[in-house]
C-alpha cells in the first residue's frame, strides 16, 4: 500500500471557511462545537453573513453590512430575525405567496432595527427612559412563540 | 388542466369556486379564465359570463371578484388580449434578455391590481406595445408578479351570500328585552339585521352566549331609553351571565358591562392622563399592545412603505409625527433610508405628545432614543419635540417648516385623527394646518368603524362588534392565559371600549369613523389619495404570517389603501394622501 500524504482539513483553513459558509444554520452550530479552531471561525460574523443573505438576489447592497454591524452582527440578524421568520413563513400555509426574498430581507432587517432600538438604554435625564435597557425586550417575542398552526 | 377549470367553472355555485380557487395555488398568475376564453370554448364561457355578470353588481365578473380582480364582463376578451400581447412581448423580451425583464422583476410596485384592465393598460404602455393580434396564450411566464389578493378569498366565508358558509351571526335588539324579561328558555330567532349593524362571527356559539349579547344589547337600548332601573335589573342578569362564559366572549362582555355600568351610575373615568401613574401605564398598554398583535406593526410599516416612496429622491426629509408615544414606528423606516440605493438623505424628526403630569420631557427622552439609533447606523437625525393637549392647538409657523427645493415634508398620524372630532372646528382646522405645510405625503391609519353615530344605541352595537372581533384576534395570538402581555392588551382595548360607550361631549374622544367616511373628509378638504404600491402589500402579509393565528388575519386592498382584518372584518385601515393638485401652487 501507498502512503498518501495525511489530508487533515484544519491545515487548509481557507478551504474550511469556504465549506463552513455554506451550510445551514443549524450545521453551523454542531460544526461549532467540533473543535477549538472550528469553533473560532464560526464566530467570525461574515460565515453567518452568507446565511443570511446567500440565497438572495440580486445580493443586497454594499451599505446593508455597515448598518447590520452597528446593529448587532450577522450572527445576531440571523438568529434572532431571519431564522424565526425563514422557519415561521415556511410553515405557513400560505402556498401562493405574493412575497419574495427581497420582501423577507426587508422586513428581518426592520425587525432587527426595531428590537435593536428597544433594548437601547434610556434617555439622557429623567427617569432612565421609560422601557428601554429590559434585557427581555420584547418587540421579537411574537416571533420566538410557538406557533399553534 | 383547462378542461377542469372549465368544468367547474361550469359547475358553478360557491363550491365550485372554492375548488377553482384551490386548484391555482401556485404562484402563477390566477388567470387561467383568460386563457379559457381563448381555447375555442371561449364562447360558452363567455356566455356564462353574461349570466353571472347579470347578478353581479356593477357589471363585474363575480367569479373572478371572488378571487379578487375587478375585470368588467364587457371588457373580458380585450383583458385577454392584452394578457397574451403582454405575454408575448416578455417572452420576446426574454429571448432577447432584453431589459424589459426589469418591469417584470420584484421591484416593480404595482398600484391598484385589482384592476386589472388598468394594469394591463398600464404595463403594455410602459413597454410600448402596438394593439395587434395575437395567438393564443398557453400559460403566463411565472415571474409576473401579480399581488393577487391573498388566500382569504380562496376562503369559503370570503363568498357573499350564505350559501358556502353557514349564516353568521347578527343580533337583533328590537324584541330582545320583552324576549329576556318574559323568558329564559325560549332560542332567540335571529332574523332581522339592522342597518346600522354588522354581522360578526362570534366564537362562542352557545346559548348563553347569545343570550348575554342579547342582553347587553337591551341594557344599552334601555340606557338609550333612559330607563335606569330597567337597566340596572339587566346589569344583574349581565353579570350572570358573563361569568358562565369563558374566553373572548367573557373579556368583551365585561369591559362592556363595566363601561354601562360607568354610564349608568354616572362615573365619567377621566381622560386620561390625569396623572402620573395613568400616563406611565397608559404607554405601557400600548406598548404590550405592540408586541402582542400586528395591528401597530402592519401601521407603522405600512405608513412607512409609503413615506420611503414618497422620500425617494429627496435630500432632506422631515417627518412629522402626530402622535410620537414610544417612537416604534421610526427604527424601521431610518434603516430603510439609510439602506436607500444613493445613501440615506438627512433625517428631521418632529414628534407631538401630550404634556407629562409630573413634567418630565418624556418626547425628549424618545428622541434621544432615536438619535442613538440614527448614529449607530449612520443616518444625519434631528429630532424636534412639540407639546401640545390637542392637535388643534398647533399653528403650523410652530413648526418652522424651511421648504427649500429638496426638503420633502410628510406628516404621519396613527390613530390620532379621530380625536380631534370632538371638538367642534378641531379636525378642520388641523386638515388646513396640514395643508399649510405643504407635505409630499400625509399618511392615516384609523379603526376601520363608525364609533361616532349621533344615536348611542347605533354607537354600542357597532363597537360591540368591532371590539369582538378584536379580542377574537387577541385569542388566537397563542399566548397561554394567564399572561401580563395579553391582559395588558385587553386592557388598552379595554380603555378605549369604555371611553366610547360611557363617555360623551368632550370626554368622548374614541370617535372611530370608517374609510370611506376619512375618504369623503380628505376629499373635500383638498386631498387626493396616492395608492400603497405592491410593496406596501407583500411587507403587511409577510408581517402577519408571522404571527400565531396568522390564518386568521386579512390584509385587503381596498382602492389604494390597505385594510388589516380579523377573518372577514376589516379592523383597521391605512390610506395615503397628498395635497389635490390644483392646492400645491
Amino acid at each position: 500500500k501507498e502512503k498518501r500524504p495525511k489530508f487533515c482539513i484544519n491545515d487548509h483553513v481557507d478551504i474550511l471557511i469556504e465549506i463552513l459558509k455554506r451550510l445551514d444554520g443549524r450545521s453551523l452550530g454542531v460544526a461549532a462545537s467540533v473543535c477549538r479552531l472550528w469553533c473560532n471561525i464560526t464566530r467570525n460574523d461574515s460565515i453567518w453573513e452568507d446565511l443570511c443573505f446567500s440565497h438572495v438576489s440580486p445580493s443586497p447592497p454594499r451599505a446593508v453590512r455597515p448598518v447590520v454591524v452597528a446593529l448587532g452582527g450577522y450572527k445576531k440578524l440571523y438568529m434572532g430575525c431571519v431564522r424565526p421568520v425563514q422557519s415561521r413563513l415556511g410553515e405557513s400555509e400560505r402556498v401562493g405567496r405574493a412575497w419574495t426574498r427581497d420582501v423577507e430581507v426587508q422586513l428581518s432587517l426592520s425587525l432587527f432595527c426595531v428590537d435593536y432600538y428597544e433594548r437601547l438604554g434610556g434617555g439622557g435625564g429623567g427617569g432612565g427612559g421609560r422601557f428601554g435597557g429590559d434585557a427581555s425586550a420584547s418587540s421579537l417575542m411574537f416571533l420566538c412563540k410557538p406557533v399553534n398552526v | 388542466m383547462k378542461r377542469d377549470h372549465q368544468e367547474t367553472i361550469c359547475g358553478g355555485g360557491g363550491g365550485g369556486v372554492a375548488n377553482y380557487g384551490r386548484k391555482s395555488k401556485s404562484g402563477k398568475v390566477e388567470c387561467p379564465s383568460m386563457s379559457s376564453s381563448t381555447t375555442g370554448k371561449g364562447k360558452m364561457w363567455e356566455e356564462e359570463e353574461q349570466g353571472d355578470a347579470a347578478a353581479a353588481g356593477g357589471g363585474m365578473d363575480e367569479l373572478l371578484a371572488v378571487l379578487g380582480y375587478k375585470v368588467r364582463s364587457s371588457d373580458m376578451a380585450d383583458v385577454a388580449q392584452k394578457l397574451e400581447q403582454l405575454e408575448k412581448v416578455i417572452g420576446t423580451a426574454q429571448a432577447q434578455e432584453d431589459g424589459v425583464s426589469h418591469l417584470v422583476c420584484d421591484s416593480t410596485v404595482h398600484y391598484n391590481p385589482s384592476d386589472l384592465s388598468g394594469w394591463l393598460q398600464s404595463m403594455l404602455s410602459e413597454l410600448n406595445v402596438p394593439p395587434s393580434a395575437s395567438t393564443t396564450i398557453n400559460h403566463l411566464q411565472d415571474h409576473i408578479q401579480f399581488s393577487s389578493v391573498d388566500d382569504s378569498e380562496y376562503d369559503l366565508r370570503a363568498i357573499p351570500g350564505v350559501a358556502a358558509y353557514p349564516p353568521t351571526y347578527v343580533p337583533e335588539h328590537e324584541n330582545a328585552r320583552k324576549r329576556i324579561k318574559n323568558s329564559f328558555v325560549s332560542e332567540p330567532a335571529t332574523t332581522e339585521v339592522s342597518e346600522s349593524t354588522r354581522p360578526v362571527v362570534l366564537i362562542d356559539s352557545q346559548e348563553t352566549g347569545v343570550r348575554l349579547v342579547h342582553t347587553l344589547m337591551a341594557c344599552a337600548e334601555a340606557v338609550h331609553e333612559n330607563n335606569l332601573k330597567l337597566a340596572d335589573a339587566l346589569m344583574k342578569l349581565i353579570d350572570l351571565l358573563a361569568a358562565s362564559q369563558v374566553g373572548a366572549m367573557r373579556k368583551v362582555a365585561t369591559y362592556f358591562a363595566v363601561a354601562l355600568a360607568r354610564r349608568i351610575y354616572g362615573i365619567h373615568p377621566q381622560p386620561p392622563p390625569q396623572d402620573c401613574l395613568n400616563s406611565y401605564y397608559s404607554d405601557m398598554l400600548e406598548m404590550h399592545f405592540y408586541e402582542t398583535c400586528p395591528y401597530l406593526k402592519f401601521a407603522h410599516f405600512t405608513a412607512n412603505q409609503a413615506i420611503l416612496e414618497a422620500f425617494a429622491t429627496a435630500n432632506r426629509v422631515h417627518v412629522i409625527d402626530f402622535g410620537l408615544k414610544q417612537g416604534m414606528q421610526w427604527p424601521a423606516l431610518m434603516q430603510a433610508l439609510a439602506l436607500r440605493p444613493g445613501g440615506p438623505p438627512a433625517f428631521l424628526l418632529t414628534g407631538i405628545g401630550p404634556p407629562q403630569p409630573d413634567n418630565s420631557d418624556a418626547l425628549q427622552q424618545v428622541g434621544w432614543k432615536l438619535a442613538q439609533l440614527a448614529e449607530t447606523i449612520g443616518v444625519e437625525f434631528e429630532f424636534r419635540g412639540f407639546v401640545a393637549n390637542s392637535l388643534a392647538d398647533l399653528e403650523p409657523k410652530m413648526l418652522d417648516i424651511c421648504h427649500t427645493e429638496s426638503e420633502a415634508v410628510a406628516v404621519n398620524s396613527v390613530f390620532e385623527l379621530h380625536r380631534l372630532l370632538a371638538r367642534p372646528g378641531g379636525i378642520e382646522k388641523v386638515l388646513s394646518s396640514i395643508k399649510a405645510l405643504k407635505p409630499k405625503i400625509v399618511t392615516i391609519v384609523e379603526q376601520e368603524a363608525n364609533h361616532n353615530g349621533p344615536v348611542f344605541l347605533d354607537r354600542f352595537t357597532e363597537s360591540l362588534h368591532y371590539y369582538s372581533s378584536l379580542f377574537d384576534s387577541l385569542e388566537g395570538s397563542g399566548l397561554a392565559p394567564p399572561s401580563q402581555e395579553l391582559a395588558m392588551s385587553e386592557d388598552y382595548l379595554g380603555r378605549q371600549i369604555c371611553n366610547v360607550v360611557a363617555c360623551e361631549g368632550q370626554d368622548r374622544v374614541e370617535r372611530h369613523e370608517t374609510l370611506s367616511q376619512w375618504r369623503t373628509r380628505m376629499g373635500s378638504a383638498g386631498f387626493d389619495p396616492v395608492h400603497l404600491g405592491s410593496n406596501a402589500y407583500k411587507q403587511a402579509s409577510m408581517l402577519l404570517a408571522l404571527f400565531a393565528g396568522g390564518d386568521g388575519y386579512r390584509v385587503e386592498e381596498n382602492n389604494g389603501c390597505l385594510m388589516l382584518g380579523w377573518h372577514t372584518r376589516p379592523l383597521i385601515a391605512t390610506s395615503a394622501w397628498k395635497l389635490a393638485t390644483t392646492e400645491s401652487q
